[in-house]
């Protein structure tokens, strides 16, 4: 493999690996106690659902079913996009996130499927 | 050489919230025709340029759309559109970008330049763009990208001239751009090798595939075959590869021109100190429910006076008919029938009219997508998208504008069961019966101490009962019949701009107009049935001759008449069945129809004879037919029974099929007989009545 490519194939490893580990800490509650020792930010990775209004955070993947991954990431949700929370709606939820220089209104349930680094 | 001669048709293909409408309109000088794409509800829009911008063109107004990737009916319109699936090509295509706003509407711009056709890029909002101090090189643009760029301010219609003038310029051909993947993107290289190689089609079809659509939205059998040879997850995978793909060439594209597309948005300043007030926590809400009052008291109270006016207008008419013929059966068949008919049509036009003013107005102004982001929360635990709550408010008005107003929903599925809950909110036509009802059995006295709390009080409680059912009705299709995932909200929030009148009038022209060209004709229609039905047979009823026609004597009535046992457990007896059949014009119907029937011409605003004959009408015990427990089963018949020939003569413009129309009134109907037969009959084991 060229050496240029080592960083990538790494990077899509630990992705991988991390998806599993959010399947697996979501699948069940008992998982969760098995989860427990291991790296809590493994089990419990950041997502766009945690962060706090004013914060931002970088976009590292998108988890879910596939017409939601196509539609977020063509809106432009890729890896490396920083994303700020900008509000909460009155009752809670949706929430107001900026990304390239636009607002777009997600749902908790769909932010917190985004993963950011 | 021939540019002025060959008509060439410009497909305009842009996000929303670009000003492509604005655009739309100033290149056709708002003459244009409207119509559907072939067997989708998704409305199209074409248009001749106007003679003064000195070409032959034809231009299709696209759906707005971020992406030609179909996961909504709109984007599967577009594409089918610009690849000459049922109908012409376009030659070429005007790609519309919000100059304010480069870094995520260059991504359709790069999609759309993988189709190989020739393209311009209208650089709009350039005056937003400059006061605001972003780029607006359209020279540097055009360098960067490849293709002709044109700055335009569709609004003030500046720089629409030159884009024609480019469209001319455009070369008959064009090579397709497509960005090569880069060596990392390893999924999406093999799943193009695997469809035979790159090119827009195996890009449409991997993004759509991974969406779970191709099927659906016309992916070729080859083409599902050699999905289906592949994992899922790496299809997906792909699919992200190539966003990213488009995305990066945007970043490059943009490199060093056009910075601070980050997580500031330049565009939303001034709009993000508008939402601190419009989406605040409590001014928010506020201001909500205040634009929420302003339109219903529009569709309810402002169209009144012009509803008033169409009325006195029939009105005149049918007795200039009646005294230039003088009476006879032609002359009710014009009156009753035909006037009438177009009556209850033209009866409708000022509250569409007035609920898309509105609409359309706070559309183009950002609020709608505010509207959607604030009330999201209470419409996602019924299973339906933030943008179904307007539509549905409109229901306590009139159900037939609101109908139409479901379009902005984009969900098919989410639309029909919104469609589907719409008729049972509780509408203006209902109130002339509950008034007549209440009238008659309830409140004999309107002097009486507590007489118009009483009255409040069972108005208030119908309206409870008919929200409460639409929402059961929605959350019961939403899991049965209509079952689809709560689709999720991916929405923007654009810039505040201040809509534009043309705009709008233009949007309440076509609506009005589309409403009237394809309900009139099943209205009309109905409409003569109805009067037919309680007309003949005309010895009997002595239609087309002087004073009131015997309407107990007709078909219709005789009908009611043997349906007196199907009528008697829900506490109703023949001459109220006949009301029943008559008001199927129109709710309100029904006080008109019950004098006929007690042989009396009845003041429809004030009865009070009709009242009295009701309250005092006996059988043959000398017990009195209609008791309150009686009215009350009759009032609940007419919340849900869809009693309204015009709403489902929308419907069945709306869903393109009249299987949902008769499922709508069967079950509506079904609905409300079972209801009323349980109110009298519980009412009856309790001891009332």
């Amino acid at each position: 493999m060229a050496v240029p490519n080592a960083g990538a194939y790494s990077k899509a490893v630990l992705a991988r690996a991390r998806t599993s580990v959010t399947l697996l800490a979501s699948g069940s509650a008992a998982l969760d106690r098995v989860g427990a020792s291991l790296d809590a930010r493994e089990v419990a990775p950041r997502t766009l659902g945690t962060l706090s209004v004013g914060e931002s955070g970088e976009v590292a993947g998108i988890d879910g079913d596939g017409a939601l991954v196509v539609r977020l990431s063509e809106m432009g949700f890729v890896a490396g996009t920083h994303v700020r929370l900008v509000k909460v709606a009155p009752l809670g939820d949706p929430l107001q996130l900026t990304l390239r220089g636009y607002h777009v209104s997600l749902r908790r349930a769909e932010a917190a499927r985004i993963r950011i680094a | 050489m021939s540019e002025a001669t060959t008509p060439r048709i410009v497909a305009l293909a842009g996000n929303p919230n670009v000003g492509k409408t604005s655009l739309f309109n100033e290149l056709t000088g708002s003459r244009h025709r409207v119509g559907n794409y072939a067997g989708v509800t998704v409305e199209r829009r074409d248009g001749d340029v106007a003679r003064k911008f000195g070409a032959v063109l034809t231009i299709v107004d696209l759906p707005g759309c971020y992406s030609l990737t179909a996961t909504s009916a709109d984007e599967a319109a577009a594409h089918a559109t610009l690849t000459g699936r049922g109908g012409d090509p376009p030659t070429a295509i005007v790609a519309v970008v919000d100059a304010t706003n480069l870094p995520r509407n260059l991504y359709f711009v790069l999609q759309l330049r993988e189709l190989g056709l020739p393209i311009v890029v209208a650089l709009n909002m350039i005056d937003t763009a400059r006061t605001l101090g972003l780029f607006s090189d359209a020279a540097q643009l055009a360098d960067r990208l490849g293709v002709p760029v044109v700055a335009t301010s569709a609004r003030n219609g500046d720089g629409v001239g030159e884009l024609v003038a480019a469209i001319g310029r455009l070369p008959a051909r064009e090579t397709a751009s497509l960005v090569a993947p880069q060596a990392a993107m390893t999924e999406l290289r093999d799943v193009l090798r695997k469809l035979g190689g790159d090119g827009a089609r195996a890009r449409w079809v991997i993004g759509t595939a991974a969406a779970g659509r191709l099927q659906e939205h016309g992916g070729t059998a080859p083409e599902q075959a050699a999905i289906a040879t592949l994992d899922p997850q790496v299809v997906l995978r792909a699919a992200v590869q190539l966003a990213e793909l488009r995305y990066h060439e945007v970043d490059r594209v943009l490199a060093g021109i056009h910075e601070g597309g980050d997580t500031t948005a330049p565009a939303m300043a001034t709009s993000e100190r508008i939402d601190a007030v419009l989406t605040h926590r409590v001014w928010g809400l506020g201001a909500f429910a205040l634009v929420m009052a302003t339109i219903f008291t529009a569709v309810f109270t402002w169209a009144q006076p012009f509803m008033d006016a169409i009325e006195w207008v029939i009105g005149a008419a049918s007795e200039a008919t009646t005294s230039a013929l003088g009476p006879g059966l032609l002359t009710d068949l014009l009156t009753q029938g035909v006037i009438a008919g177009v009556g209850n049509v033209v009866v409708f036009v000022p509250q569409i009219a007035m609920l898309f003013l509105l609409l359309g107005a706070l559309e183009d102004s950002g609020y709608l997508a505010r509207a959607a982001f604030l009330m999201d929360r209470m419409m996602a635990k019924l299973g339906l998208h933030g943008r179904a709550f307007i539509p549905l408010l409109s229901g306590y008005a009139c159900a037939v504008p609101a109908i139409l107003g479901t379009r902005t929903i984009t969900s098919f599925k989410d639309r029909l069961v919104t469609i589907l809950m719409i008729p049972y909110m509780s509408c203006s036509a209902r109130l002339p019966i509950y008034s007549l009802v209440i009238g008659a059995l309830f409140v004999v006295d309107p002097d009486a101490p507590g007489a118009n709390m009483k009255r409040a009080g069972i108005m208030l409680g119908m309206y409870a009962l008919a929200t409460v059912s639409a929402l059961a009705v929605g959350f019961i299709a939403k899991r049965t019949i209509l079952r689809s995932p709560t689709p999720p909200l991916v929405l923007e929030l654009p810039p505040y701009r201040l809509p534009r009148l043309r705009n709008t009038v233009l949007l309440v022209y076509d609506r009005t107009m589309d409403f009237v060209r394809n309900a009139s004709t099943v209205i009309l229609a109905c409409t003569i049935v109805l009067w037919a039905v309680l007309s003949f047979p005309r010895d009997a009823t002595g239609a087309g001759e002087e004073g009131p026609t015997n309407i107990s004597a007709s078909y219709g009535g005789r009908v009611a008449q043997t349906m007196e046992p199907v009528l008697e457990p829900m506490g109703q007896d023949w001459r109220m069945g006949v009301g029943i059949l008559g008001s199927f014009a129109a709710r309100e119907v029904l006080v008109s129809t019950l004098g006929l029937v007690y042989g009396m011409e009845a003041d429809e605003d004030d009865p009070v004879e009709l009242r009295e004959a009701i309250r005092n009408e006996t059988d043959e015990h000398g017990n009195r037919k209609h008791t309150p427990l009686s009215g009350l089963a009759l009032m609940v018949f007419f919340v849900y029974a869809c009693q309204c020939m015009s709403t489902l003569a929308v419907v069945r413009r709306e869903t393109g099929s009249w299987g949902w129309t008769v499922f709508m009134f069967t079950s509506m109907t079904t609905v409300a007989y079972v209801a009323a037969v349980v109110v009298f009959q519980v009412g009856r084991l309790l001891g009332y009545g």
